[in-house]
């Protein structure tokens, strides 16, 4: 890894995919020296962003998620969009390893001159799925991207966290065998700015406008995020590229609506607000967890909580109170 | 219980110094517990069992007196280079005492590419002979009477465009389109689950098998339109019960296409044809060949046919290409004749046995001799012709037999209830359930729990190859360039392009496009221009890849110590490598070229995400180019190519020529699969950084692999 972060810097700025790439692995090391590079980076890069299209788009296993990018995203190109996809994929728990396939669902694009797509693994517990996408993110808008898709699993907590980064929360569905909602949770549909029925193809066309109804019903029933904006549904295909066009009508329409009420502007200013509590927390966890002192103590502290011989709120007082220790000097 | 069992327990109970026989059983891959000894109570009401062969349900065979009455016939699959040279080593083994043919196409022809594309550079005549129009076709089957010869082709993709000029070849030679004998694969849906040469989305490509089978039944009684075939299955990785369940599966689904498209069951249904393959477990492979027969009389029930044939399931098969070594690899020809013999005593009708030297090249003349006799020798010296279905009655093999019936059936149902093949395809179900199976047959190799002899057991120390090996040169590609500008200069352009408007309106319409691509054919169109005419309006197929995780370290899990502690072993090193330079070992596995044969990487993928890697896989088909800009990209430390076409001494040093250009030259690039060792050191020559052959234990290149990696990025 080089030490010199102008080294990535200009090799951002110069849309290198080369050192697009290296930059991108650099953030995510794990590595506390290769993090403080990564913090000059970003800091230099930061005056070349916030001018891009940022997009996140989860959706349940099956749903089409990489079909409808490799479409969505081949069709900006022809508009002259460039594009890059950030594929989050789960981390294997027991070996820590991880299969990155996105790319075989995505094979125009992944030969298209004018995306990039980069998978990553969601890595181990420390901060989880997405831990560095906000970083990536800017670092491909440095690069010139203007539109940048976040895709994630819809699992665990990851649609919450990547929609705190986006500016446009997209939620794929397909229309399921017999009338449920396919496996929607209401937390999703509260970030939801848009919910699209994929597959809508075939003898499915029917089914996915059932669907469509059937969602619709359902977000009456949760509170907008803005009085500015009715979250839609949509019907669309990837597979035969129908309905696409209206997808990205959405999103703009959305973007003019937002910028005008200001919404945009404060939406942004949160998730930065959100990004540095995000940092923060990390931050005290590694602090607490790495102190040399509670790595000695905690073993016996747990023991004596699992064996009932310490209550757990004295337990926690003690250890917070190690790191206030440190702070007397 | 019969009389005599307390006895026989009590003596086996002794042999076994006070143990129970029952400690001597033995789990089978299917699932399937086989006890020690079996005896007259195991076959009491067996649903399978069968009193005479020729008669329904067919366990015993398809024909009264089977090979007392004719043997099966020896129908060996071949081609490689040009036409010309293909058409030189067809007439050798004819007059050698091979009885029909079995053409072999190059992967570039197969995924209907003509041989001047750029995307196929790599691939022209080296895994089968490369036909790019009527022409090439003729030369192929120059002085070989079409009106006599039973011709087997394997295609799928391009099936149109070849079963066309086939045609039209013959009838050039003056053979009426009702004389033709033989078999066209034309088995799409099994393209889709492993062997991934097709061109076409499933839904078009159904359409197009109807269509072949629609105009057959009219124009050419005498010919299989559709081989169904289980040998792909197999040689991904599926057992034995997996391979009879999704074969027979997919036979279901064309004949309710059939069927769909207005035929009735009788004028199509005698006329379809399977395709197994055989593999080392003796008497598995027996009762596989015994259960598909069974159960797919039981199948066809439900389709009302009134002919007997329409439910009697013929086939052919082809002894496991899986199962030869690239180590000691004279030993291929005994698997060979073991497999053989599972055929003959499984009662298959027409059968291809591999060349020893396939784990390593194409064969040989000499190689490809050997294989033929392996087959002569035992219909004609062995005497095991003289009687039919000699296992009839086996304790154990009816046992089996039912045992597969069984297993094979609840996957059927299973699939059914999914609404059938194409739907459970379009689920991901088979692939995955393959996949499973093969990655767990890896991690029991590597652990020596199934042996292979020369690999995982009785290693040589030093081997040294010394046998010639068959290698296409470059040059056949010019040679094929050359023919096609040709004939594009001296055709009727305008009326070649009208035949090729009148593919184009067919695939649009409903009309037949066998038909009008004869027409095509004959006006000189190459098989790109036909494919592309259909790709107008089906588009191409783009695959999904998905790929199981844990079920390689399951399989250790299972079993103890020293192997599970190489697993461990190799976890701590990635998670090592992780803390000191910040990421896990990340590798892309790719495939380059046009070769589909994916279950190496797939186990591949899965096994190293099983260690702790980060895995990449890159789409199918890669070019050199595309596959180098992946790499960058994903940023990985390594690349694995994998390469079964021979096509590696081209697309690997193009490969890292394209990371050097790029300024990623600090990528590593590895390769594995069918590469004979001595392009070993030309592939080092040109940047290789190591080399796994067919048998490389994974445990074994991922220690390699991680050797290289703490050398370069933790020293």
């Amino acid at each position: 890894m080089h030490k010199n972060p102008s080294y990535y810097i200009q090799g951002v700025l110069d849309n290198n995919r080369l050192m697009l790439a290296r930059t991108i692995t650099l953030v995510e090391s794990i590595l506390p020296t290769h993090q403080e590079i990564a913090k000059h980076v970003i800091n230099e890069l930061l005056p070349h962003t916030g001018k891009a299209v940022r997009l996140g788009i989860t959706g349940v296993p099956g749903a089409g998620k990489s079909t409808f990018i490799e479409s969505f995203g081949t069709m900006l190109t022809t508009l002259g969009h460039k594009v890059a996809v950030l594929a989050i994929d789960p981390s294997s728990t027991r070996s820590g390893g991880s299969i990155l396939g996105d790319k075989t669902r995505m094979e125009r694009l992944a030969v298209n001159d004018m995306a990039f797509i980069r998978p990553s693994p969601s890595g181990g517990s420390l901060g989880g799925v997405a831990r560095k996408t906000r970083e990536t993110m800017l670092i491909c808008e440095a690069a010139g991207f203007d539109v940048i898709i976040v895709e994630t699993v819809g699992v665990g907590q990851s649609e919450t966290t990547v929609a705190s980064m986006v500016d446009f929360f997209l939620v794929l569905q397909i229309a399921g065998a017999g009338d449920e909602l396919q496996g929607i949770k209401k937390g999703v549909l509260e970030v939801a700015d848009a919910i699209v029925v994929n597959k809508a193809d075939g003898d499915n066309v029917n089914r996915a406008k059932l669907a469509k109804r059937q969602y619709e019903t359902a977000l009456h029933l949760v509170t907008p995020s803005s009085p500015n904006w009715a979250p839609p549904v949509m019907t669309c295909s990837a597979r035969e590229e129908v309905g696409l066009m209206d997808v990205w009508d959405t999103v703009n329409n959305h973007k003019r609506i937002m910028s005008m009420s200001g919404e945009l502007d404060q939406k942004r200013q949160d998730q930065a607000m959100s990004w540095m509590w995000f940092l923060v927390n990390e931050g005290l966890e590694r602090w607490f967890y790495q102190h040399p002192e509670i790595q000695k103590l905690l073993p016996t502290i747990k023991q004596r909580v699992e064996a009932g011989k310490m209550a757990p709120t004295r337990a926690a007082d003690e250890l917070v109170e190690i790191l206030g220790k440190d702070l007397l000097f | 219980m019969a009389t005599g069992y307390e006895q026989w327990l009590d003596m086996a109970t002794k042999q076994m110094k006070g143990k129970s026989p029952d400690t001597l059983n033995w789990k089978a891959p299917e699932g399937i517990t086989v006890k020690p000894m079996y005896f007259e109570d195991d076959i009491k009401n067996l649903e399978s069992f069968s009193m005479f062969p020729g008669m329904a349900p067919y366990t015993r065979g398809p024909m009264a007196t089977m090979y007392a009455g004719r043997p099966w016939t020896i129908r060996q699959y071949a081609g490689f280079s040009t036409a010309k040279a293909s058409n030189e080593f067809y007439r050798k083994n004819l007059a050698a005492g091979q009885k029909g043919l079995s053409v072999a196409f190059s992967l570039s022809t197969h995924r209907g590419y003509d041989s001047d594309n750029p995307r196929v550079a790599g691939d022209i005549g080296k895994a089968g002979v490369a036909i790019d129009s009527i022409e090439d076709m003729k030369i192929l089957f120059d002085g070989i009477p079409l009106d006599e010869m039973t011709v087997s082709m394997t295609m799928n993709g391009a099936v149109i465009p070849i079963l066309a000029m086939w045609i039209g070849a013959a009838e050039e030679q003056g053979v009426k389109q009702e004389q033709l004998q033989g078999t066209i694969q034309n088995d799409i849906l099994k393209e889709y689950l492993t062997r991934n040469t097709y061109i076409y989305p499933p839904e078009h490509s159904m359409r197009i098998v109807s269509d072949i089978m629609a105009y057959s039944s009219k124009h050419m009684p005498k010919y299989n339109t559709i081989s169904i075939s289980g040998y792909h299955i197999m040689e991904a990785g599926a057992d034995s019960v997996l391979q009879a369940a999704f074969t027979l599966a997919d036979g279901v689904e064309y004949v309710r296409a059939a069927i769909r498209s207005g035929m009735d069951v009788d004028t199509f249904a005698p006329r379809l044809s399977f395709f197994f393959g055989v593999g080392m477990n003796f008497f598995m492979e027996i009762a596989m060949l015994r259960a598909a027969r069974f159960l797919w009389y039981k199948l066809m029930q439900q389709f009302n046919p009134k002919k007997a044939q329409s439910s009697m399931l013929r086939t052919h098969v082809q002894t496991s290409g899986w199962s030869l070594t690239e180590q000691d690899p004279y030993n291929n020809i005994i698997r060979t004749t073991i497999e053989a013999m599972s055929a003959a005593l499984g009662g298959t009708q027409s059968l291809h046995t591999n060349s020893f030297d396939e784990a390593v090249c194409l064969p040989t003349e000499f190689s490809a001799r050997i294989a033929r006799n392996t087959q002569i020798i035992i219909q004609e010296e062995s005497q095991i012709c003289r009687v039919a279905d000699p296992l009839g009655g086996s304790y154990y093999v009816e046992w089996l037999t039912n045992q597969i019936v069984a297993g094979a059936e609840k996957i059927i149902n299973e699939i059914e209830e999914m609404g059938g093949m194409s739907k459970a395809i379009a689920s991901g179900m088979p692939k995955l359930r393959i996949e499973e199976s093969a990655a767990r047959r890896q991690a029991r190799i590597d652990q020596g729990k199934d042996v292979i002899v020369g690999v995982n057991k009785y290693r040589l120390k030093d081997e040294k190859l010394d046998f010639e090996i068959l290698e296409v040169p470059d040059s056949v590609r010019l040679e094929q360039i050359d023919r096609i500008n040709h004939i594009k200069k001296t055709r009727d352009n305008a009326k070649c392009q009208a035949c090729l408007e009148a593919v184009t309106k067919a695939a649009a319409s409903n009309g037949n496009l066998l038909e009008v691509a004869i027409a095509a054919a004959k006006a000189r169109a190459t098989v790109g221009e036909i494919s592309d005419a259909m790709e107008k309006v089906f588009g191409r197929f783009v695959a999904t890849t998905q790929c199981v995780s844990g079920a390689y370290s399951s399989e250790y899990s299972e079993t103890s110590s020293s192997s599970a502690q190489v697993i461990e072993g190799l976890r701590k090193r990635t998670n090592d490598f992780m803390a000191k330079t910040g990421r896990r070992p990340r590798i892309l596995v790719t495939k380059m070229g046009q070769d589909g044969h994916d279950r190496g990487i797939k186990v591949v993928a899965s096994s190293y995400a099983d260690l702790g890697f980060d895995v990449d896989i890159s789409p199918m088909f890669q070019t050199p180019e595309e596959a180098a800009k992946m790499a960058i990209e994903n940023d990985v430390h390594i690349v694995g190519a994998s390469s079964l076409a021979a096509g590696h001494k081209t697309l690997v040093p193009e490969l890292i020529q394209n990371l050097n250009k790029q300024g990623a030259g600090e990528i590593m690039v590895v390769a594995g699969g069918v590469i004979p060792p001595s392009d070993y050191q030309f592939l080092y020559d040109n940047g290789c950084k190591g080399i796994y052959g067919p048998g490389t234990p994974i445990t074994e290149s991922a220690g390699k692999v991680m050797d290289m990696l703490e050398e370069k990025y933790c020293k």
